[in-house]
């Protein structure tokens, strides 16, 4: 199996964007073909990732941003696995580069759906879950985190505070990128007295709809070494499912594709949680951070609440969490969302994530899901 | 051999307050009837269970804002329950609950019908939330 390295990567800002999702798409591309230092003809294959691009008007967005890039030539492919697009695309693309089919490959999350309203983007998310079961009867995606959060707080020694704190420490985290959607210092208070949109989840324990694209060049070591340029390394990559249904699983608390493309990760890279330094984890909802970061492994079954409360997932704790201000506050372009964690991370490593720079970063983990986490990818980056 | 589909199977009981399962012959796990192959086994040889539709409320989230279709209706609960004397959970649609207090994780509930709401769950009568 071949090294797999990330030898570029860049983004649009994450939010209410005007340009077209073709547009948005080509600019992280060439964002990242131009930090990787390399010539789109270089690449050899395209993975593009995307969920709703009938909302604007444009399926099939691989060929268009080939052809953009000047290499109508090249093949590409869409990924669509819901909010975990972007990590599924990237899995691909890693298993492709690994298996030597191809030795450099743009891999590009995008999404744009601000312009369709609350009302039917709502409605669009619903279809990512098992409609039959769940969004035919009324359950919007805040309900069926809502849900898990309403499980959590009955079933450990948790509070709707603590939910709240996991916003007001990514939105302090958000403050210090620039490309994210919601750059706005928040308090408990604010939180808690924000508007129910399905209890016990207020509207600030919600990410933001969000239009942006991000994208990274993968490549193996080889291909990296012959460009003067840092990289890192993806040193493990693992992928689990869950039931589709909340229903059809035995704990509503824990999500059990974390913990399968968690393990698959650890092993791969031959290292266990403590060893992360980092973490950029899915918090579609707060309650999502909370449950996620115990089925990654860094707190046990219970106790994550408490760790929000210590302050140990802030930028300067011992863990820190979602250190680009996460789906929260830098935003939630489903399809580009699993490819943004691995652009964070990619500069984090390289010492350019700016006043959010974690000193003595070495190894970072990237989390991402689809739907109640039906699918999931999580990737263990490390620099060189 | 399995019939094309049986979720019609599956509504016309759900709409007589029953869940249609399968049990694989082979291992005896019950699935529900939207199943085609057993999660335990991987057996495709089923025969159907009937399951009266009552059991508690495992969690549940009330909401205020809804899916296009859902304004008419808000608020509204959307409920896991975990069926009675089985290991199934059904999610369903609960009309007329406004705050938690309504039906706290444990609350009697069960299956009522079926309609463009989806799967349609009450709160058993003369339950005691005290």
């Amino acid at each position: 199996m071949e090294t797999v390295c990330v030898l570029g990567a860049g983004s649009t800002k994450y939010g209410k964007l005007n340009d077209s999702i073709s547009d948005i798409a080509v600019q992280s591309s060439i964002n990242a073909i131009e930090n990787a230092c390399i010539k789109p003809n270089e690449i050899e294959a395209g993975y593009i990732s995307n969920v709703f691009g009938i909302a604007d008007k444009q399926v099939h967005l691989g060929p268009v941003i080939m052809s953009n890039l000047g290499i109508p030539d090249k093949p590409s492919l869409s990924i669509e696995s819901a909010c975990g697009s972007g990590s599924v695309s990237l899995r691909e693309a890693f298993a492709n580069v690994a298996a030597g089919f191809y030795n450099a490959v743009l891999v590009t999350g995008v999404e744009k759906v601000t312009q369709t309203g609350t009302e039917w983007t709502t409605t669009y998310f619903s279809y990512c879950s098992d409609f039959f079961y769940e969004g035919q009867a009324g359950a919007s995606f805040p309900g069926l985190f809502a849900s898990m959060a309403r499980a959590y707080l009955n079933e450990y020694d948790a509070t709707e505070e603590d939910f709240a704190a996991v916003a007001v420490k990514n939105h302090n985290n958000g403050l210090l990128n620039p490309k994210a959607h919601l750059r706005k210092k928040i308090t408990i208070e604010d939180v808690m007295e924000s508007p129910i949109v399905a209890s016990p989840l207020k509207l600030y324990d919600c990410c933001p709809f969000s239009d942006g694209a991000s994208s990274v060049i993968l490549c193996n070591e080889k291909f990296a070494k012959s460009h003067t340029k840092d990289y890192v390394k993806i040193i493990g990559s693992g992928r689990g499912g869950s039931p589709a249904a909340l229903q059809g699983r035995d704990h509503m608390t824990t999500i059990p594709s974390t913990k399968l493309a968690a393990q698959a990760a650890y092993k791969m890279a031959g290292i266990s949680p403590t060893d992360i330094d980092f973490a950029e984890v899915h918090d579609c909802f707060t309650i999502a951070e909370i449950v996620d970061s115990e089925d990654l492994g860094f707190f046990d079954k219970g106790k994550a609440a408490d760790a929000v409360r210590n302050q140990q997932t802030e930028l300067r704790g011992s863990i820190p969490i979602n250190p680009s201000g996460g789906l929260k506050s830098k935003g939630h372009p489903i399809g580009a969302t699993g490819v943004g964690q691995a652009v964070e991370v990619f500069d984090q490593l390289t010492g350019n994530a700016g006043e959010r720079t974690i000193k003595n970063a070495k190894i970072g983990l990237t989390h991402n899901f689809g739907a109640t986490g039906a699918s999931c990818a999580v990737h263990i980056f490390q620099n060189v | 051999m399995y019939e094309l589909s049986a979720k019609q199977e599956f509504i016309d009981a759900i709409k007589s307050g029953k869940i249609l399962a399968k049990q694989c012959m082979k291992c005896h796990d019950r699935n529900l009837a939207t199943v085609y192959f057993c999660r335990k086994c991987g057996n495709n040889k089923f025969e159907n269970v009937i399951i009266d539709g009552d059991g508690h409320v495992e969690t549940f989230t009330i909401i205020t804002v809804p899916p296009t279709g859902f304004e008419k209706y808000v608020p509204y609960a959307w409920v896991i329950m975990k069926l009675n004397n089985s290991d199934l959970r059904i999610s369903g649609f609960m009309s007329n609950i406004s705050k938690p207090e309504d039906i706290p994780i444990g609350t009697k509930t069960r299956i009522i019908g079926f309609d463009e709401r989806g799967i349609l769950i009450q709160q058993e009568p003369h339950t005691s939330t005290n």
